[in-house]
């Protein structure tokens, strides 16, 4: 006996309602209210008036506002492309099983469960001028280190994105189990064909693993796309900006109770994180070797 | 699917005792009022503020009841009264907030009660009439003066008489020739700092820069006014040679932290800072000497005071509800209540409860300050809000650091005031 067309739908009705609900009143509604929100002068208190693209305009044309968008790029950038290529270089060595590799995966990924406040409290006290590490290490070495990494303007944003970028075990475990799947008869013919160790990772581990790559940097550059916590915990985009981001511009916009132009930037933080992800996502997206072996 | 006589006993019976404190709680008629208060844990008012609440619901045992909710985190709990009133809810029957230029908006919202009908007689008089007006916006009266503070500079004693210092400097000659004995001893002179959202310990020398270089209604000029310039140009230089290599940046809890560790001489803060007890412990406090900044333009007796916090209720059509959070701040605002938590917590308050401070003499210090007959004037984050106190943080950072002169340090926070 066939079922007629369409006799499910009242169930499928009803298993997608609940999450259907949940997704309108938490994503859906408040993203509507946000863009309604971003074109009126609101300051929380009283009435909220129109104030047609007012908020756009205002925030960019505001050279700090305009700062955060390039931090922003500068944050996706750097998570894609620095955190990733170390990520990889680190599973490739691990997927080898060097002694103690298991160890090695644990210790690289241990940062990934400690809380982000606590990490970057320890390196705010790392890059203290007087008392941190970094100044008493390169003191020992000779090198009149009295540079206060995160109250220069130079220095700040590249001391920050460095601790993040080395925090690569999550992306690390995500590439070394794609790595694991790779059938091991393609080395094996490989290495009767002559392929030294490298040859074999550039021609086949990388290539077999496109996919997940891809996948990896889309989610690290959407990660720096709305980089927030770790910056305002240590600099509070300070000094003078050079650190801050579109998030924070944005928080402190709400601090401000300037909510139409926090709703504004929230908006620009939405349209340019979805250009940039789709741009690589263009850029790296083809098809993954490994599920078409798998069809 | 049938249940069977003991299943559907049982069930009525976990019904009925879930339901039960609903039920006794809606027969009871007992009013509670919610606090969300940021006075509890480490906080100096907590014991003071827990024991006048415990106090005032024992009193009221069955009608009234004060909850209070605890909200150890300052800018979380900043952030909680904002959100809610955005979303259009009150944050609580009785809060607190720091009003200042930007917080002044709230007065809009009609979520807030208007003290104008209940405070009266001698009620009214209890309260520090310059605090009440300055709480009265457009002939509204949304929050009650509750915390006060002068903001002076305090020197430790100690380290001073190590450096060869022998009075507190009364003119800036004499501060630059002090912080250059202090240097030559080997401390650091002044305790700076230009991050958190308004580089607080600095804030409060500029103002009083600010101040004492054009009046005390500086902050109605223009920013790029020569006041403001040459305020500039003096705590530049404080940044560039009387301070600790890690200032700029640097938030309140380092620059405390400096002079707590008796590593700066000098400091910027309000009374409250008297209370903690890690300052207590340290062997310089009873060295600690407060003074105004000396003066670096013509106006030579104005002190830099606030309102540091601002008591506020949720608006009700309950009469019953209202009269509830009117009786308990009344009872919260009663001169023993006060006269308890001046006593405990060394901060000073808008309603005169006659308390004069014996024993610690640092906080008699502030309360004879008080007294001495100065003009007052507000600081710049009371004065222009937080957007403006913000770009000042983050710009200062430029300036100490020689990115942007003077000029352009105050041509850019000029451009973030809302006037």
């Amino acid at each position: 006996m066939t079922k007629k067309k369409g006799a499910n739908l009242p169930w499928i009705i009803v298993y997608m309602l609940p999450l259907a609900l949940f997704f309108f009143a938490f994503f859906i509604f408040p993203l509507a209210f946000n863009v309604y929100t971003s074109m009126m002068k609101w300051k929380g208190g009283g009435e909220m008036t129109w104030n047609n693209f007012a908020n756009y305009g205002k925030l960019l044309h505001d050279d700090t506002f305009l700062l955060s968008m390039k931090n922003n790029v500068i944050w996706a950038l750097s998570q894609g492309f620095i955190q990733i290529p170390l990520a990889t270089i680190v599973a490739l060595i691990l997927a080898r099983n060097p002694r103690g590799w298991k160890l090695m995966r644990t210790i690289y990924f241990l940062p990934n469960v400690i809380s982000t406040v606590a990490i970057a409290k320890v390196w705010t006290a790392l890059y203290n001028p007087q008392f941190g590490v970094i100044n008493g290490i390169l003191n020992a070495l000779g090198i009149d280190a009295g540079r206060n990494w995160l109250g220069d303007m130079s220095t700040a944003l590249p001391a920050i994105i460095l601790m993040t970028v080395i925090y690569i075990g999550y992306f690390m475990i995500i590439i070394l189990a794609s790595i694991m799947n790779i059938p091991k008869e393609l080395y094996e013919a490989a290495e009767i064909d002559g392929a030294t160790k490298i040859q074999q990772e550039f021609r086949i581990t990388i290539p077999m693993i496109r996919g997940t790559l891809a996948t990896a940097i889309t989610l690290a550059m959407a990660y720096g796309m709305r980089h927030f916590e770790t910056t305002y915990l240590m600099t509070g985009g300070g000094p003078a900006y050079s650190t801050s981001t579109m998030g924070i511009a944005l928080y402190l916009k709400m601090d401000a109770l300037r909510y139409g132009e926090a709703s504004a930037a929230g908006i620009i933080l939405i349209l340019l994180g979805t250009l940039v992800i789709v741009a690589i996502r263009r850029a790296l997206g083809k098809s993954d070797p490994m599920t078409e072996a798998a069809q | 699917m049938k249940l069977s006589k003991t299943r559907r006993a049982l069930f009525a019976g976990l019904v009925l005792l879930f339901a039960l404190p609903l039920f006794v709680a809606a027969q009871s008629g007992e009013i509670v009022l919610k606090w969300p208060c940021i006075w509890v844990g480490k906080d100096s008012k907590a014991p003071a503020i827990a024991e006048i609440v415990a106090a005032f619901n024992a009193a009221n045992a069955g009608k009234i009841r004060v909850e209070i909710e605890p909200q150890p985190d300052y800018n979380a709990y900043e952030q909680k009264v904002r959100t809610a009133i955005m979303a259009g809810m009150a944050p609580g029957d009785i809060f607190t907030v720091k009003l200042n230029a930007s917080t002044k908006e709230f007065y809009t919202s009609k979520l807030l009660l208007d003290f104008n009908e209940d405070l009266t007689g001698d009620w009214r008089k209890s309260f520090d009439a310059g605090a009440v007006t300055q709480s009265t916006i457009r002939g509204k009266l949304k929050t009650l003066p509750f915390e006060t503070a002068i903001l002076p500079i305090w020197y430790n004693g100690d380290m001073m008489k190590k450096a060869g210092v022998a009075k507190i400097p009364a003119t800036m000659d004499e501060l630059w020739s002090a912080m250059d004995k202090m240097k030559a001893a080997g401390m650091y002179p002044t305790s700076q700092m230009s991050g958190d959202t308004n580089a607080w310990t600095s804030m409060i020398w500029f103002s009083w820069f600010a101040v004492s270089n054009g009046g005390p209604d500086v902050w109605e000029k223009p920013f790029t006014d020569k006041a403001f310039v040459d305020a500039a140009k003096t705590i530049k230089r404080m940044f560039e040679s009387y301070t600790t290599p890690d200032a700029i940046g640097a938030g309140a809890g380092v620059s405390g932290g400096h002079f707590l560790a008796g590593r700066t001489v000098i400091f910027s803060n309000g009374p409250w800072y008297a209370g903690r007890a890690d300052l207590k412990a340290t062997t310089f406090f009873p060295s600690i000497t407060i003074a105004p900044v000396p003066p670096t333009g013509s106006y030579k007796n104005i002190i830099i005071s606030r309102l540091q916090a601002n008591i506020a209720a949720g608006a009700t059509a309950d009469k019953a509800r209202h009269d509830a959070i009117i009786k308990f701040l009344k009872f919260l605002t009663n001169k023993p209540n006060m006269a308890k938590l001046a006593e405990v917590s060394g901060g000073m308050y808008a309603v005169n409860a006659g308390f004069v401070p014996k024993d610690n003499d640092l906080q008699k210090q502030f309360y004879d300050m008080a007294d001495k007959g100065y003009e007052t004037a507000t600081d710049l984050e009371a004065a222009l809000g937080a957007e403006a106190t913000l770009e000042f943080t983050q710009q200062l950072s430029a300036l100490a650091l020689g990115k942007i002169t003077p000029e352009q340090f105050c041509s850019l926070v000029e451009k973030k005031i809302d006037r």
